[in-house]
């Protein structure tokens, strides 16, 4: 068997699941609940990675992308009474062509307008669930995924079956992905970000790829936001303010942005913070003021520390040289 | 009529104050090619040290210059201990157009934690003198109020001042010629590290100034700032994001139209009312009122 065949990683990620879903067994209901976060948070940091690390665009907004992306399900669910696991398709298509609306925008801007506008969305979007009836004001709308089946036994927990689905779900989505960004998309996206202009005369349709990069980033995001929607049990504009679209940038710059698999490392470093804080805000005596603040100042931070100390990230410069991208097989 | 009137009055009161962000951001894209998120934060900071100092002093008026030596301090100190270093840092690397964006991000969710940590995550009060009370003609009340007078006095003051500066003194050349062309300014003898940290200096009063003034008609928390960020610049983008001028100008605009929108649409969509008016600004004059066609590329 090849080494890193499509083949191999679907082995390995099947191994990898069947190990994880073994161990939810074993641990408490907080735990199933932070591993269902780190799950969903890698899925929302892998469509940074896509975006960012690959197509060389930024987007400050994927907070709002996300909350597309759960309303939709949540409205799939209340309005056309699918089954759960189509929500997140529904989630995950509506998130899409938001992403294709804004690509197609975004692929005519470059760096600050890019920035910009993706900012004022992602300030801009979820306040508009205040506006519409339908989207259930500040409140929200609750969504219910419903308890596991029942051949899983009794006593099995709610949050272990969000985090069985979180994980089957991420792993089926960094299978993909994985997949994708070693096929000509993934190649090219690559040339893209390296140099705009020589990758147009080696004959890249540069805006084409750029919206394709934006819709698959916004489609993945779109379907974190569902899962996230899920994990919660409902959408409200509070669940996906400013503050959530700079957490996953944040995770995307520690798992050092076009790294894939170190998107689980940021969202695991993400979902250990507000913990660790905690013990640390506790042990001083912290009032409400330090709990609610200090996750935030870490985050920082370390945001800080590492594009000041490791601009290109985390160990991990595996930034394609002209040689590398001809190695590549056609 | 009246009601127009009114409407134009209280615009060009929030429109100053876009302005004065929309200047801070586009002192800092002017001098070192960045758009400066932390901005919002900084304002935070400062505002924040304002109250404090009107808590010590009781007196609105003397915690302005205090607020204002603060916001160019903590703007100076960004740019020399982050920004600086970090544009030598990834110099010539392939996140070099990135990295800046997310450290001032950073900057900014610091800045906001910060905050919180130390004065709470609750609405203050920093209340000037002033009444936010409309002036009465006659026997009706208009929506203009004193501090919205002196919202846009002060920031005619800063305007005067900043175009004072750049249009007479050696230190307005150094900036502009620094921002223009660094490596023949370097060559003629200026330096231009500490120009850029001077130009982020200014950057940062005009932010303190913007928070400073604004807060007494609304109230102060870690994120009250951030639409004025979002409105800040979707003005410095109708202004070009190059130009001064432009950047006043688009505050003023920008700050017109929101009113107009309040007034006969509803406030409800005052959020995304910044988002769909920079869409449009993009789509049809993207470079702005008074930028180049260069500019939206580089």
């Amino acid at each position: 068997m090849k080494l890193n065949s499509p083949k191999r990683r679907f082995v390995l990620s099947c191994i990898i699941g069947a190990l994880l879903l073994l161990l939810s067994g074993h641990v408490d209901e907080l735990r199933s609940y932070q591993g269902a976060q780190v799950a969903i948070f890698a899925i929302a940091i892998s469509s940074i990675v896509l975006l960012t690390g690959y197509s060389g665009q930024i987007s400050l907004g994927h907070g709002a992308l996300m909350a597309v992306g759960g309303y939709a399900a949540v409205l799939a669910q209340i309005h056309l009474h699918l089954p759960y696991p189509i929500t997140f398709l529904v989630g995950s298509a509506v998130g899409a062509l938001a992403g294709f609306l804004l690509g197609m925008a975004a692929a005519r801007l470059r760096g600050p307008y890019l920035a910009g506008t993706t900012l004022a969305l992602a300030v801009g979007l979820p306040s508009l669930a205040n506006q519409f009836h339908l989207l259930g004001g500040e409140q929200g709308l609750s969504f219910d995924v419903g308890s596991a089946p029942s051949w899983a036994g009794k006593d099995f927990s709610q949050y272990r079956w969000f985090f069985c689905v979180a994980i089957v779900v991420s792993l089926v989505i960094f299978w993909l992905l994985r997949n994708l960004l070693s096929t000509r998309y993934g190649r090219r996206w690559r040339a893209l970000r390296a140099n705009p202009t020589a990758a147009a005369l080696a004959g890249i349709d540069v805006s084409g790829a750029k919206v394709l990069a934006f819709t698959l980033s916004s489609s993945v995001a779109g379907l974190a936001g569902s899962l996230f929607a899920m994990l919660l049990g409902l959408v409200a504009p509070l669940a996906f303010t400013l503050s959530l679209s700079f957490t996953l940038i944040t995770g995307a710059v520690l798992a050092g942005v076009t790294n894939l698999g170190g998107s689980l490392v940021g969202a695991a470093v993400l979902v250990a913070i507000p913990e660790l804080s905690n013990a640390v805000a506790s042990h001083f005596g912290g009032s409400e003021k330090v709990t609610a603040n200090l996750p935030g100042v870490i985050t920082s931070v370390l945001l800080i520390a590492t594009v000041l100390l490791v601009p290109q990230g985390p160990k991990f410069p595996k930034y394609p040289s002209l040689k590398s991208l001809r190695s590549h097989k056609h | 009529m009246k009601i127009f009137l009114n409407t134009i009055l209280v615009g060009l009161s929030g429109g100053a104050i876009y302005s004065l962000m929309s200047l801070a951001l586009v002192l800092v894209w002017r001098s070192t090619r960045v758009v400066n998120f932390a901005a919002a934060g900084q304002a935070i900071l400062s505002t924040y040290i304002g109250y404090e100092a009107m808590n010590r002093m009781h007196n609105y008026w003397l915690s302005l210059p205090i607020a204002v030596l603060a916001g160019a301090l903590i703007s100076a100190i960004v740019e020399a201990a982050i920004m600086r270093p970090l544009a030598k840092r990834s110099a010539g690397t392939v996140v070099e157009s990135i990295a800046p964006v997310i450290a001032t991000l950073g900057v900014l969710g610091g800045i906001r934690s910060l905050a919180g940590l130390i004065w709470g995550n609750s609405f203050v009060q920093y209340t000037s003198p002033l009444s936010s009370k409309g002036y009465t003609i006659g026997s009706t009340t208009i929506p203009f109020s004193p501090q919205n007078a002196a919202i846009v006095i002060g920031a005619l003051i800063v305007m005067v001042i900043f175009a004072a500066i750049f249009t007479f003194t050696r230190l307005g050349l150094a900036l502009r010629a620094a921002s223009f062309q660094p490596e023949i300014a370097r060559l003629s003898g200026v330096r231009v590290d500490r120009i850029r940290t001077i130009g982020w200096a200014f950057a940062g009063a005009a932010g303190a100034v913007a928070g400073a003034l604004v807060t007494p008609t609304t109230y102060l928390s870690p994120n009250s700032l951030d639409l004025l960020l979002v409105s800040g610049f979707v003005a410095a983008v109708i202004g070009g994001l190059e130009s001064l001028v432009g950047a006043v100008v688009g505050g003023l605009v920008l700050g017109v139209g929101f009113a107009v929108i309040l007034q006969y649409i509803g406030t409800s969509v005052t959020f995304s009312a910044a988002f769909i008016i920079l869409i449009i600004v993009l789509l049809i004059r993207p470079q702005g009122i008074f930028g180049r066609r260069s500019g939206r590329e580089a």
